[in-house]
């Protein structure tokens, strides 16, 4: 239950929530400014899932049975909390943000497998 | 259901928002109780001294008491904090020693941290009363959250969506959905382990059926408690508890949290070293139970079957002892977004029922705003006015620590009497702005007063909370423009 | 809508949901502690546990039942299933269950 883990598990859920929430046409075009195309949406949202259920993988990798689950739920509160706030206050951030966990993911994910 | 949600979050929502707000701050209990004690340095004693000098000091004030407990020393903690009484139902005498004298310490007396953790479950109340009020709330919560997620329908169209732009009301509804849904799983988790915290005194009717009169053999059994032993009616000598200390170090290879010794004076004393809780989630402290005149050990918890460790697993998310710092923030956050929920939602009940045009506002109505204005401001200028006293009163004033509840009870309740004299359009804006003001207060003073650098961090977040209060209060006037504003008008009865 | 008969049903609902959901749920915390196949320690705490949700689910259900006189009558049905279940099971004996 390392700081990198955690970390490693906001950052995943971020992107995973920003996807999902992107995968809505109300939110795509506040931050896009277009309406959703069709076939977008079915791609965002497989990307949104499948990323939830990466960042639960690695939660339960770096910090077991036990801590793992309670770490990934508390993860997509405060994810879930950021990605609202941007929609509400910057949504022409959104997708900038949620590009640039990933790579910063991929960062936090040596140090959270060896804490 | 919708009417099931807003009336049942309706009658118990103050008292609910009072148990997030405390409860909440409780994860930082330790913390709390460490700033308002700056004389406790951080030095580690021995806790083999210090409970033989513990065990004196008990010996002294009570030799006959039923039971005494004695909370070790350690590098966290360095105060030694003993209670000792003579009857089950109290009173509890509490004191705190220095550990290297064994006599009263010279600290400040404070409730510190324990007044909120107490207050969260028992508001100050005589403790059956205020567990019972709680524990009704707390079911009444778990049906409002229920009845919430059956009437909000379009629960994930709607998971990000927080319009500001429209009406007050879609604002407002929107606020509270949005903290209400992304921290479910903590309110639901939260509230049903609270119940199950309070099982014992809520749900007795299991161990009754199974166990009649003998309550006790049900903790023995679950390997919750060791074996206790009968009182042999004739005085006997109890060893140094440090002695005792010594043997639960070599048994366990760690040093005990606590000790609790069961009929001190008697030749059947026992002594029971409760050591910290076993890395994981669940909260089980194993413990030993050592004869208290030969100091040979009689008795220890056993096994644990699934079911218990369950129930172990839920308090222990309850109380997370087991999060670090991260994690605990985390956890703390989603006690914020509880607070958040409670209070959005209240305040959506009085948006929801605002008259329309020069129509004048309703008993009802009037009622409820003033009683949102006193809990949510009228709160946190209690909670800085207790951590104010702390700093302002003088270190050796008789009854201290009640002088800081005092404190937190009066500031609360004028807080709550003025927002209710304010001109109804300015209340919201000039009470967050007294709030954010006294908690601003409370970094200041702290510094002025006793300026610890290792109290920096507590001070920093009071400053972000001040910050936060004043934030609310600037927004909080900015409201009525953007209400007035055309075309932003919804019809009432939409979801709320 | 907000006439006599109209709070009288909402007043009778809330204790029924209160002490109905309240007895329900006692009744299947001690019967769960007696005839679930685990250690007596295990069952107990099974049926506590448990006990919450069921107050929970009663309380739910007595607020969508569709009337007051139903929500009663199967309430009062189930609390005399468990406590025919209980008096079979034992629990109203005075020998110990020791």
């Amino acid at each position: 239950m390392t700081i990198a883990a955690l970390v490693l598990n906001l950052l995943l859920s971020f992107s995973s929530f920003a996807a999902l929430a992107l995968s809505l046409d109300r939110h795509h075009r506040g931050t896009f400014d277009v309406p959703l195309p069709r076939g977008r949406s079915r791609g965002l949202r497989a990307a949104g899932w499948s990323g939830l259920i990466l960042s639960f993988t690695v939660a339960v990798a770096c910090a077991g049975w036990s801590f793992g689950p309670v770490q990934w739920t508390g993860g997509l509160t405060g994810a879930g909390l950021a990605v609202v706030a941007l929609i509400s206050y910057r949504p022409t951030w959104l997708r900038a943000a949620a590009l640039a966990a990933l790579p910063l993911a991929a960062v936090a994910l040596p140090f959270a497998l060896a804490g | 259901m919708a009417w099931l949600h807003t009336w049942s979050g309706l009658v118990v929502g103050w008292v609910l928002f009072a148990i997030f707000v405390t409860g909440t701050a409780s994860y930082y209990r330790t913390d709390i109780s460490r700033w308002m004690q700056p004389e406790l340095t951080e030095t580690a004693t021995d806790p083999v001294a210090a409970a033989t000098r513990a065990g004196a000091y008990l010996g002294r004030v009570m030799p006959d008491a039923l039971g005494w407990s004695v909370k070790l020393p350690t590098a966290e903690d360095p105060a030694v904090e003993v209670f000792w009484w003579k009857d089950q139902d109290g009173p509890y005498h509490r004191a705190l020693l220095d550990p290297a004298t064994g006599e009263r310490s010279k600290a400040r007396d404070t409730k510190g941290g324990d007044f909120l953790y107490r207050f969260h479950f028992e508001l100050s109340l005589p403790p059956l009363w205020g567990r019972w009020i709680v524990s009704v709330c707390a079911m009444i919560l778990l049906v409002s959250l229920i009845s919430g997620v059956v009437t909000h329908r379009r629960i994930f169209a709607d998971f990000f969506t927080f319009r500001r732009d429209r009406s007050a009301q879609r604002g407002w509804l929107d606020a509270h959905n949005v903290v209400g849904v992304l921290a479910l799983p903590f309110h639901l988790m939260i509230v049903y382990t609270g119940l199950v915290t309070l099982a014992p005194m809520l749900m007795p009717w299991g161990v009754q059926a199974a166990y009649r009169h003998d309550g006790l053999r049900y903790y023995t059994e679950a390997g919750l408690m060791p074996q206790m032993r009968a009182p042999a009616g004739r005085p006997g000598t109890l060893l140094p508890l440090g002695e005792i200390v010594s043997r639960a170090i070599a048994a366990a290879g760690e040093t005990p949290e606590t000790l609790w010794v069961t009929m001190p004076g008697d030749a059947a004393a026992t002594v029971t070293a409760i050591f910290e809780e076993a890395p994981g989630l669940a909260h089980l402290h194993p413990q030993i139970a050592y004869a208290g005149d030969t100091g040979t050990e009689y008795a220890r918890t056993g096994h644990v079957g699934a079911a218990t460790r369950t129930g172990a697993v839920m308090i222990g998310l309850h109380e997370a002892h087991f999060a670090a710092a991260p994690l605990r923030l985390l956890f703390f956050l989603c006690g914020t977004m509880g607070a958040a929920t409670v209070a959005s939602g209240l305040v959506l009940w009085t948006v929801a029922r605002a008259p329309k045009g020069a129509s004048p506002a309703g008993l009802g109505l009037r009622l409820v705003r003033i009683l949102n204005l006193g809990t949510i401001t009228g709160l946190p200028t209690g909670l800085a006015a207790y951590f104010l006293a702390n700093r302002l009163l003088p270190v050796d004033l008789a009854d201290r620590a009640d002088w800081e509840v005092r404190g937190f009870f009066a500031a609360w309740a004028l807080a709550a009497v003025a927002s209710a004299l304010y001109p109804p359009a300015r209340a919201w804006p000039v009470a967050l702005g007294v709030a954010a003001v006294a908690v601003l207060a409370i970094p200041v003073t702290d510094i002025l007063t006793v300026g610890q650098a290792r109290f920096l961090g507590f001070d920093a977040a009071m400053l972000v909370l001040g910050v936060l209060l004043a934030l609310g209060a600037r927004i909080a006037a900015r409201r009525p423009r953007t209400l007035r504003a055309p075309g932003t008008s919804i019809p009432r009865t939409a979801e709320a | 809508m907000p006439d006599l008969t109209c709070r009288l049903a909402v007043a009778g609902r809330v204790a029924l949901a209160a002490f109905g959901g309240y007895a329900v749920a006692a009744l299947s915390a001690a019967l769960m502690a007696l005839v679930l196949p685990f250690s007596r320690a295990e069952a107990v705490s099974t049926g506590t546990l448990a006990s919450f949700a069921i107050l929970a689910a009663v309380v739910i259900w007595v607020f969508a039942a569709r009337t007051l006189a139903r929500a009663a009558l199967s309430l009062g049905l189930l609390a005399a299933l468990l406590a025919g279940a209980l008096w079979l099971a034992g629990a109203f004996t005075t020998a110990g269950a020791a």
